[in-house]
């Protein structure tokens, strides 16, 4: 009897120490795992605010322990102290809520911010209290120069859509070309499609050439450019229409040449049968021409014929 | 004389036209034609963009297309003159009409430059050559007391139209790309057919000439009608030689403005918005230029040698001063020298070509114009690269606004050579010289279109078809009066 309460005793034992082991590994709110943040490099932003808000861009081409630093000369009255936080696309950061003290007439907010992908850039903002707000806006090196009137082009045909990097702006490490597919990108492989797409790439433009146009290959198109941080995407419409669209105004147009040509001639054969039957039977005082006389401008040589 | 006059303004020729007015129609019809050559080739700046990004060249080589297509034009003038001579001209513009659309719509299919040059250049460019100088001497030929006038309304539809066009071709780009685009200007440009339908038949006193060299089929005949055709014995007649080289030089000089003012202007630090404005205000009161000056030559109080001396003199002093003002740095001074400027040479435009029959007479008017043309083209040729390698050399376009506005004044002096110019009265033009039998059927238009009212022999009397004489020159001469082109068949 005593052995297996014994026996009972440890298993229940053996099941609380289970249990604390279970519960002490209740998933909570695990942080998000982080790139140890030794192995990236760091760089610091700050802005001071003297009015109500400011917003400010960074460009970022690689991965970066961003620092932001926002500073505010505050209000009329000085508050001691005053609460501040950050925001990163409008969603409080976690644990960011601080008290700020008035130090040297200035309230400071400084964080240091791991931005390692496309899901870290975004808007970053500082705000003092429900005063004052420094918006950062980071993002990768936008496309500048996008045509916004859609390219047009024929069944058939082959038609060359381009992109351009401004000088200003650091050059992508690569392009990629993209086709829009309802709502999401397809990207062209040109080895999958060698006949129908050619892809030329200089450092700052790129090229995509289409061959053999057909009505599905119109659409939207996104060239990215690819840097460390994310790709940056610029769009260009593509509209694919068939001969038969120009050639309606055209033969519009020859249907109305030949009207105009056909009436022109019509009208003027009318006149000159009118003319003709009116002339033969007039009898003016005017004298009317011999035939005789005159057969033609070699026959007489002293003689000059005057319309009347 | 004063009796038929009027009518033969109006009229047309040997066929019954409807009272008066058919010269008018005429006009209409060199208004839309003259804007479908030159109005379309001014506008087709907005098609190069496209070419340079569709077939991947340099801007310079695209622009070798509208040169190819100008120098095409010019070239082709004697040529369609010559053809205007033989046969018949309302054939002639619309066969001309016919391969300017052909020209346009063979360029849509273009698959490289090469194509281009050959459709929209040559081809094209020969369709306007058979065009433009017809149409041009057909309405001279309508109009003695208006020439210039209408001349001065017929080109004032270029500067027209292509503020009409740059709008219309953008639009037609966008929607159809530039192949649809072209396929319509193809269309667009078959409108000078019927533009050419207008023309009525004449009956040329030179056709005759062929029914009789057609006899002796030897070279030499041959030979001798082509060169009567093209009008070659021009090219011995001083008068004419004379004011050929003076719009030659003209030409040198007159249209570096037109491709290079708004550089210069950039240059002399305006902004790209003031220096495109320059432009269109000089390319405005150059469409009122021609008119006023078509307007008030016709009036009579002077000669119109005189008048295009003044026009000519003036346009290249304001050309020498464009660098002046622009140089002071005054925008308002830039842009009023700018508006003189296309003023005078709007003007003297209307007056270049209405001089030529007070030269050669009527009937070698059409032969005379087509190798003015040509002639007159070489200076073009000569004046662009000219001051392009000015400004290259010293750096800014000083000198080559300098040397063209030099070259404008030296073609008026060459001008003043020209025989009776000093005298104050308008001479009667050259009849033409009677070649065997050729010139006995003349048109009984182009008699009237001779008598000059400072006709000095015979003044005063005032003959009708009743009294069956006409003085001509010193002599009487026997009329036979015909009412019906029937009748002289």
């Amino acid at each position: 009897m005593a052995a297996s309460w014994k026996r009972l005793l440890f298993h229940i034992l053996l099941l609380l120490v289970s249990c604390r082991h279970i519960n002490t590994k209740t998933p909570g709110p695990t942080p998000p795992p982080l790139v140890p943040i030794s192995s990236l490099p760091t760089d610091e932003r700050s802005v001071s605010l003297k009015g109500e808000s400011h917003t400010e861009n960074v460009e970022l081409l690689n991965p970066v322990n961003l620092a932001l630093q926002c500073t505010w000369t505050g209000n009329q009255n000085k508050l001691p102290n005053i609460t501040g936080f950050w925001r990163k696309d409008g969603d409080e950061v976690e644990n960011s809520r601080v008290t700020v003290q008035l130090e040297g007439d200035e309230y400071e907010l400084k964080r240091v911010f791991s931005i390692v992908s496309e899901e870290s850039l975004g808007s970053y903002s500082c705000v003092f209290g429900s005063e004052a707000k420094i918006e950062f806006v980071l993002a990768a090196p936008q496309i500048g120069e996008v045509r916004d009137k859609p390219i047009v082009s024929y069944v058939g045909d082959s038609v060359v859509i381009a992109c351009k990097m401004e000088e200003t702006k650091p050059k992508p490490g690569s392009w990629n070309w993209y086709k829009a597919n309802g709502t999401d990108k397809e990207q062209i492989f040109v080895v999958a499609e060698p006949l129908r797409y050619e892809i030329k790439n200089e450092e700052r433009k790129t090229k995509l050439v289409v061959h053999n146009l057909t009505e599905a290959d119109g659409g939207l198109y996104y060239c990215g450019a690819v840097y460390a941080i994310s790709t940056t995407m610029g769009h260009v419409e593509l509209k694919v229409i068939s001969f038969q669209e120009p050639l309606k105004p055209f033969i519009a147009i020859v249907i109305e040449v030949i009207v105009l040509v056909a009436a022109i001639l019509l009208y003027e054969k009318s006149q000159s049968k009118k003319n003709y039957t009116e002339g033969n039977g007039a009898t003016d005082q005017m004298n009317t021409m011999t035939q005789g006389e005159n057969n033609g401008p070699e026959g007489s040589s002293s003689t000059r014929q005057r319309k009347i | 004389m004063t009796n038929a006059k009027p009518k033969a303004e109006g009229k047309s020729d040997d066929d019954e036209a409807p009272d008066g007015g058919w010269g008018w129609v005429l006009v209409g019809a060199l208004f839309v034609s003259t804007s479908l050559v030159f109005g379309l080739m001014r506008s087709l700046g907005i098609f190069f963009v496209e070419f340079v990004q569709y077939f991947e060249e340099s801007a310079q080589a695209i622009s070798w297309i509208s040169s190819t297509g100008l120098a095409a034009q010019q070239f082709f003038s004697p040529l369609g003159t010559a053809l205007c001579n033989a046969y018949d001209t309302r054939v002639v513009v619309m066969t001309g009409g016919c391969l300017a659309g052909l020209g346009f719509i063979l360029a849509s299919q273009a698959t490289s430059l090469v194509h281009l040059y050959l459709t929209m250049g040559v081809i094209s460019g020969l369709g306007w050559g058979l065009v433009f100088t017809p149409m041009v001497a057909t309405v001279m030929a309508h109009f003695t007391r208006r020439r210039t006038l209408v001349l001065g309304v017929g080109f004032s539809s270029i500067g027209l139209s292509s503020f009409a066009f740059n709008p219309l071709f953008q639009l037609l780009v966008e929607t159809y790309a530039w192949r649809g685009a072209l396929l319509i200007l193809g269309a667009l440009s078959l409108n000078i057919v019927a533009c050419g339908a207008l023309i009525r038949p004449r009956r040329r006193s030179k056709a005759p000439a062929k029914v009789d060299s057609e006899r002796r089929s030897s070279c030499a005949a041959t030979l001798r009608r082509v060169s009567s055709y093209l009008e070659l014995s021009l090219l011995v007649d001083r008068p004419y030689v004379v004011y050929t080289l003076a719009v030659t030089l003209l030409n040198v000089g007159y249209f570096v403005p037109y491709f290079h003012l708004v550089a210069h202007s950039r240059q002399a630090g305006f902004s790209e918005y003031q220096a495109a404005f320059v432009m269109s205000a000089a390319g405005a009161t150059d469409i009122l230029g021609r008119i006023v000056s078509g307007w008030f030559s016709d009036l009579g109080h002077f000669r119109l040698i005189h008048l295009l001396t003044v026009w000519t003199t003036l346009a290249g002093l304001f050309i020498m001063l464009l660098p002046v003002s622009s140089l002071s740095g005054s925008y308002a001074a830039l842009m009023a020298i700018s508006l003189l400027y296309g003023f005078c040479s709007g003007a003297l435009t209307s007056l270049v070509f209405a001089v030529v029959p007070m030269i050669v007479g009527v009937e070698r008017m059409m032969g005379a114009l087509g190798l003015l043309q040509l002639i007159e083209s070489s200076g073009g040729l000569l004046g662009t690269p000219l001051s392009g390698l000015l400004k290259d050399v010293t750096g800014n376009y000083t000198a080559s606004f300098v040397v063209a506005g030099g070259f404008v004044v030296l073609g008026t002096l060459t001008m003043t050579t020209l025989p009776h110019y000093f005298s104050c009265k308008e001479l009667p033009p050259p009849q033409r010289r009677s070649l065997g039998n050729k010139d006995k059927g003349l048109d009984p238009e182009l008699e009237q279109m001779h008598r000059s009212p400072t006709d000095t022999s015979c003044r005063g009397v005032n003959e009708v078809c009743s009294n069956l004489k006409e003085c001509e020159g010193d002599n009487w001469v026997t009329i036979t009066c015909w009412k019906n082109a029937k009748d002289m068949e």
